[in-house]
């Protein structure tokens, strides 16, 4: 269990239950628990889904896309049962918001899931818990439970007449899962490899139904959407980027932790305010601002806005809010070799550029940092990458190619001095401050 | 469906809604490469090869995976596009290693292919590649990991097509492979069609593996000599001290009826021709031992007894017993020989299906029956007996995959729960031996139920199948031979009212059917015209014909016991070992027998001649559908001979006109008008046209070609085209002369070969592969046994 | 005058005669000559009988692909493949040559088999004096084209032959 950082400008929404004890449901109830659900069953689909789109709520798993359009283009009619999915498959290295939901408001989570039924008329929702958050599952299955005793889950939800089930689902441990369409074959019971896309899963998803797939932070936000409204929601953050949301800060800053902060906020200030600046008085050299799959900041890029149109404008992405702060001791390749690293073992293999991409560019940089790059290895990490781009057969690929081109056009000359035999300058530097 | 308008590469052109880009492409021409895309398998969109630029999408897109819609605009050939090729080959490289000059693939490889086409020369890797050992899966698979490009070609094709499963992927990222569902071993049917559809040689045949490369074959289309469904495969042949040997088969060449399919025994049961066992030269028992001879010793001295017993004691009193695996030509030369020669209509052959009955069923019934690509596109099938996934694999696949790709609905009603009940819309399992009650119930009569239900198959289940089976228009019948007789008209009755049905009999052998086409019948003549209307014949043979039946089979072994039968002339055949029959029974009858090995029925003949078999003569074989195809000679063997050629080299020694059995030099001409030409040499480019296709020239008595043009002559049903034949395509006959008749559908006579996957009759036998899998210790026991080698 | 003009015409051609009587001669003494060679010289990139090279552990380099069979323009090769086992084992990757002959009556020295060799097995010896009244002793099989084992592989066996004859190491100079 994690410490809680807190810091006066955080506006806590998703936050508000955090460290209050809400994962019982007692007192849950006292902190305006389970009343969006019944607003929702109230004022019934269409009013919920319109209040979603006035939030401008945007996905918080990293693609960002409006979550009311996303409900919107789900079938009214369909043969087939539609489905609710929480995604709560958190592997994006700098990424540990939704294990705080899951962990300090369960039943948040388990509301967004009720109220997305609602609005798509489904009547069935899967949270599906990453492998390694076993600990939270038994949070979870204790949330769903003392649910169902209450009635607030099953048949006739609320006395409302609508039924709704809930069931969690664990992983078994691959980041590619966290991809939607791989989530439900995984769901499915079978092997975790993406989809071909179209069909998407508004139309045909979990079971060959139409399926409605949020993360779990956008779930826990709808509760506080359908409550305080959607405008209000949409008035906290920047325009088209409705709302708060939990930024990860870590790495190289005196407080790492979550902070929940209005979309739009600075990220200079985030680094240097909130995260009280850079540990030991060193100076910042680069910011991964949206998990490691995000292209890196340098330090003179940092003074933006964090909401997702402004980093695309600053040539990064928001992703899933996992802010990396790396201070000037750090070696660029070794941060290179380390995400490809988790790249190359999360691959799920499907596709060749992914597969066979991730796999070169591990040995190379394996070897180019322990100095035995050479000249063209340089331009070769550029090449791959840049071939692997917008050519995989699901967004991994760009994961691991989005930081590679980054790093190598940004930090070139860090690569450069690896070359010719020589061993990591920043590692001896290190090894040389060490006492004898 | 309404054509949309698409531009390819500046080409406009209109394909149907639902085309997928990439097969839009190929219909103009436009090459898009992909490795894990293949037609009538599920989607992948994996190997990225087939990535196009399509205007108003941002990234490229794959075109196996898109589906053109309207106004599309697409560019194959910018250079973004190829240079993502050449960066998904650069990727794909990274890891294969290039060891091109020992893999099996090399010269036949995609992935060489489009390296050469896309590709870059030069590696860019410098790291090691990873490795893994070669791992072997069955005495026919092995795998090769690092040759792998994971395109699950060879899962699909396990699994979809062929309805086994017993392929799947393992582990992930770079260390993600192919792996068979027994971890280290396959238990499968061992049809290797992974092997054939694998674009690298990442699986490799067991049979063929490090023998030789493919440009030093000489790869033959002809159609596979072992069950009766007639798949085309491509053998492969090189030099060798004898002549010729068969290294390999497979089915490069997929215009046969077979499309993608091949199973074991197509595939690897070639191997019997170089079996050490096969008879060389002709031998000629001599005081109880078979002593080696020159062939013109041989027919000398068959002749001359052939003669004394005809002169002494009539025609009667010679016998002649056909083979269900000799070509068409070859058993129409023989019916010709016994009843033309010999004077007799004592001819008979291993009847494995009532093909008699079947066209006495349809007789004037036009197009009633079905062909085998008929069976990949009928909307309802309905399948009475057999169990086509052991015993006529090709049928199995177009069922299946009908299923599959159309939708059909297959109506199954068999004594046992068969495989093929897994794609059945409907499964009916009735009590063993009730199908002819089966097939009286379908007619109409409704007491015949009685038999046939039990347990969960009621009254009612088996009326409302049969209703259910009269609104089903164009429905295709199949039925083994569990119906015979009385039973196969009451079915065609019941498909008589159904709109467009047609029908397909199961007979077991290569050419069973065309056996029984070509009249191997005491008292049918080719085309199942009675012995006693076969004016049209005797008028074209120009001499008096035996118009009195014969003796059938056992009738004639009967015969032989009294004394009564001097004379046995047996072509290909081993009716001992399969009627059982008591070998003593034939001592005082001199035995003639054509056979490849010492088969229980070549031991007591008195003169045994060395023939080739299927794959070493052209000529043309027709399948239990009815369709008929052409063999080509994959090459000579010095030490054996046809049938063709020695029944004739007999004939001659008889002191016949050659003339009057082959009609050659006097029917038309097998050309194509190359021969036609004014300008010298046209006549010799003929030839070697002729020689391309493995076909020998029409000057000598010895061209099969000759005999078939009698065949299509005289045989009703077979005047099909012949260009499209000697072209290679299969081509439909049909039944029109039957009537019913009494002798030639004695069900007693009618013996299944209950083959399974692994076995083939005496061929089976002498194939190293197939027992190799037969006796594969590590195939689960329990399959052994029901596996166990019938002779 | 004539026969002055004579007398020049032949001190100059005997001039000539006589330098050149002492310069070396540039006659090759074939085969006359001292060595195995007797007296012939070679160019290193002269094309002669083919020599089927071996790798360091004396494994054969051909594995059969096929290839220079295939690139042979007078189609003077003859290959027959077979796969390595792990009792036997011939060549260094899974197939080796169990027949390998060249055709002397068609070979054209043309070196194309060389060029087309990816793993270096074949190459182009010095050997020339395959002359023969006998046509058929001009197909050479492998064993007449293979390189003999290498040095340190033929010494060790050696080596290891007296060790094992007189129980003790053999003493190497």
């Amino acid at each position: 269990m994690a410490d809680l950082v807190s810091h006066p400008d955080e506006v806590k929404v998703v936050s508000r239950r955090f460290g209050q004890g809400a994962a019982n449901l007692d007192r849950y109830l006292e902190l305006d628990g389970y009343k969006a659900v019944q607003k929702a069953l109230s004022i019934g689909p269409d009013a919920v889904i319109n209040e979603m789109k006035a939030s401008n709520l945007r996905g918080r798993g990293g693609a960002g896309f409006p979550t009311g359009m996303k409900w919107s283009f789900v079938p009214k009619q369909a043969p087939k049962p539609k489905y609710v999915l929480c995604n709560g498959d958190e592997s994006e290295p700098g990424t540990c918001k939704d294990r705080l939901i899951l962990e300090h408001d369960p039943h948040s989570v388990i509301e967004g899931v009720v109220v997305a039924g609602i609005a798509v008329g489904s009547h069935t929702g899967y949270i599906y818990i990453r492998g390694e958050y076993r600990y939270l599952s038994e949070i979870m299955q204790k949330a769903l439970a003392d649910a169902y005793a209450r009635g607030f889950l099953g048949k006739n939800i609320f006395g409302s007449g609508y039924d709704f089930d809930v069931y969690w689902h664990g992983g078994a441990g691959a980041y590619e899962v966290g991809e939607e369409s791989a989530l439900m074959e995984s769901l499915e019971g079978k092997r975790g490899v993406p989809r071909i896309r179209p069909p998407f899963p508004a139309v045909v998803g979990l079971w060959g139904g139409p399926t409605v797939i949020n993360n779990v932070e956008t779930l826990a936000s709808v509760p506080h959407i359908m409550l305080g409204g959607g405008e209000w929601y949409a008035s906290l953050g920047t325009p088209k980027n409705g709302g708060t949301r939990l930024f990860c800060l870590s790495g190289h800053v005196a407080k790492p932790g979550v902070y929940e902060l209005p979309l739009g906020y600075n990220l200079k200030k985030m680094i240097f305010e909130v995260g009280g600046g850079i540990r030991d008085g060193n100076k910042l050299k680069a910011v991964t601002p949206g998990g490691s799959s995000t292209p890196v900041l340098k330090a003179d890029e940092c003074d933006v806005g964090m909401d997702f149109d402004q980093l695309m404008k600053a040539g990064s992405m928001l992703g899933s809010g996992g802010v990396v702060v790396l201070d000037d001791t750090t070696c660029m390749v070794k941060y290179l070799q380390r995400i490809m690293m988790f790249y190359q073992h999360e691959s799920c293999g499907w596709c060749i550029p992914c597969r066979e991409g991730t796999d070169w560019l591990k040995k190379t940089l394996n070897r180019f940092h322990a100095g035995g790059g050479v000249e063209k290895d340089i331009g070769n990490i550029q090449y791959l990458a840049e071939n692997m781009l917008g050519r995989t057969f699901c967004p991994l690929g760009d994961a691991a190619a989005m930081p590679a081109i980054s790093i190598v056009k940004k930090y070139r000359n860090e690569f450069e001095d690896h070359l010719n035999g020589r061993p990591c300058p920043l590692e001896a530097k290190a090894l040389e401050a060490v006492p004898a | 469906m309404p054509d949309v308008n698409i531009t390819v590469d500046g080409k406009k052109l209109a394909v149907p809604a639902g085309t997928l880009l990439i097969e839009a492409c190929k219909s103009v021409g436009i090459e898009v490469p992909s490795f894990c895309y293949y037609p009538g398998l599920s989607l992948q969109g994996a190997c990225r090869m087939c990535l196009v630029k399509i205007e108003k999408m941002p990234k490229l897109q794959t075109a196996c995976t898109t589906v053109v819609t309207e106004g599309m605009v697409v560019s194959t050939e910018i250079d973004e596009v190829r240079q993502a090729r050449k960066a998904m080959l650069e990727l794909l490289l990274a890891n294969h290693p290039l060891d091109c000059p020992v893999c099996d693939a090399g010269g036949e490889c995609e992935l060489q292919d489009m390296t050469f086409s896309y590709g870059a020369a030069e590696s860019k890797l410098i790291d090691i590649k990873n490795h893994k050992d070669e791992q072997q899966w069955s005495p026919v698979v092995y795998f090769d990991r690092p040759r792998c490009i994971m395109c699950y070609r060879c899962v699909r094709i396990c699994g979809e097509g062929m309805d086994v499963w017993a392929l799947g992927t393992a582990n992930r990222g770079s260390a993600q492979l192919i792996m068979p569902n027994h971890s280290d071993y396959l238990e499968c049917e061992e049809c290797g069609m992974c092997i054939d559809i694998c674009p690298v040689g990442a699986l490799t045949s067991g049979a063929y593996r490090y023998k030789t490369r493919p440009w030093e074959m000489k790869h033959v289309g002809t159609v596979c000599t072992h069950c009766a469904d007639g798949c085309k495969t491509t053998l492969g042949v090189r030099r060798s001290p004898t002549g010729m040997q068969i290294v390999r088969g497979d089915n490069r060449d997929k215009s046969g009826i077979n499309g993608d399919f091949l199973c074991i025994k197509g595939r690897y049961a070639f191997d019997f021709a170089s079996h050490d066992h096969r008879i060389q030269q002709p031998l000629i028992r001599r005081e109880g031992r078979h002593v080696p001879a020159s062939y013109d010793q041989a027919y000398e001295h068959i002749a001359l007894r052939l003669k004394e017993i005809r002169e002494q004691h009539g025609g009667h009193a010679i016998g002649v017993i056909g083979s269900t695996r000799t070509s068409n030509e070859e058993s129409y030369l023989l019916q010709k020989f016994a009843r033309l020669l010999l004077g007799t209509n004592n001819i008979d052959h291993h009847r494995t299906a009532d093909f008699p009955s079947f066209a006495g069923a349809l007789a004037r019934k036009k197009d009633a029956t079905a062909s085998m690509r008929d069976v990949f596109n009928a909307p309802a099938i309905l399948l009475i007996g057999n169990d086509p996934t052991e015993q006529h694999p090709l049928l199995a696949w177009q069922i299946r995959n009908n299923v599959r790709l159309h939708r059909a609905r297959l109506y199954v009603v068999n004594s046992s729960p068969i495989k093929l009940r897994r794609q059945a819309a409907s499964f009916t399992q009735i009590p063993a031996g009730s199908e002819p009650q089966l097939a009286a119930f379908l007619a109409g009569d409704d007491s015949a139920a009685n038999a046939l239900a039990s347990g969960e198959i009621t009254r009612e289940a088996l009326a409302a199948l049969r209703d259910k089976l009269r609104g089903e228009p164009n429905l295709i019948i199949i039925f083994g031979s569990e119906l015979r007789g009385s039973s196969i008209d009451s079915l065609v009755r019941f498909g008589a009212a159904i709109s467009g049905a047609k029908f397909v009999c199961l007979g077991d052998y290569a050419n069973s059917r065309g056996a029984a086409d070509m009249g191997l019948y005491p008292d049918l003549l080719p085309g199942y015209v009675p012995v006693g209307s076969g004016a049209r014949f005797h008028e074209e043979w120009g001499a008096p014909v035996p118009t009195e039946p014969g003796m059938n089979l056992l009738q004639m072994v009967d015969a032989a016991k009294a004394g009564r039968l001097k004379a046995l002339y047996i072509v290909g055949a081993n009716p001992v070992a399969r009627y059982n029959l008591d070998p003593f029974a034939l001592s005082k009858t001199f035995i003639v027998a054509h056979d490849m090995f010492l088969t229980e029925t070549a031991l007591l003949a008195e003169v045994i001649l060395p023939a080739a078999n299927a794959y070493e003569k052209s000529g043309t074989f027709t399948n239990t559908c009815g369709d008929l195809q052409l063999l080509k000679k994959a090459g000579d063997i010095t030490t054996v001979k046809s049938d063709f050629e020695m029944l004739l080299r007999v004939a001659d020694r008889l002191g016949f006109d050659l003339r009057q059995l082959v009609p050659f030099r006097q029917a038309e001409r097998a050309d194509l008008g190359q021969s036609r030409g004014a300008q010298s040499g046209e006549a010799d480019r003929h030839a070697i046209w002729l020689e391309a296709h493995g076909l020998e020239p029409k000057l000598s008595p010895f061209d099969p070609i000759a005999m078939l043009d009698e065949i299509q002559r005289l045989v009703p049903g077979y005047d099909v085209s012949r260009v499209e034949l000697l072209a290679g395509n299969d081509q439909h006959t049909s039944i029109e002369a039957g009537v019913a008749s009494s002798i030639a559908s004695q069900p007693e006579l009618i013996l299944p070969a209950n083959d399974t996957l692994f076995t083939s009759g005496t061929l089976g036998r002498y194939s190293r592969t197939l027992n190799s899998v037969i006796e594969n210790p590590r195939r689960a026991p329990a399959d052994k046994a029901d596996r166990e080698v019938v002779v | 005058m004539a026969v002055i003009k004579d007398i020049a015409a032949i001190a100059k051609g005997m001039s000539i005669t006589l330098k050149e009587m002492f310069s070396p001669t540039v006659v090759e003494n074939y085969p006359d000559g001292p060595g195995p060679l007797k007296g012939a010289k070679f160019q290193e990139r002269f094309r002669g009988v083919h020599v089927l090279q071996r790798d360091e552990n004396g494994l054969e380099k051909c594995v059969a692909c096929f290839l220079c069979a295939a690139a042979c323009p007078s189609n003077c090769i003859y290959i027959e493949a077979a796969e390595n086992t792990t009792e036997q084992r011939i060549s260094g990757a899974e197939r080796y040559a169990q027949v390998y002959n060249i055709d002397y009556n068609r070979c054209i020295f043309c070196g194309y088999c060389v060029e087309a060799c990816p793993t270096d097995a074949i190459t182009h010896g010095h050997g020339f004096e395959i002359a023969s009244l006998n046509a058929t002793s001009l197909v050479y099989r492998k064993e007449q084209m293979l390189a003999p084992l290498p040095a340190h592989l033929g010494s060790n066996a050696v080596f290891n032959q007296a060790e094992t004859e007189t129980g003790t190491p053999a003493v190497r100079s």
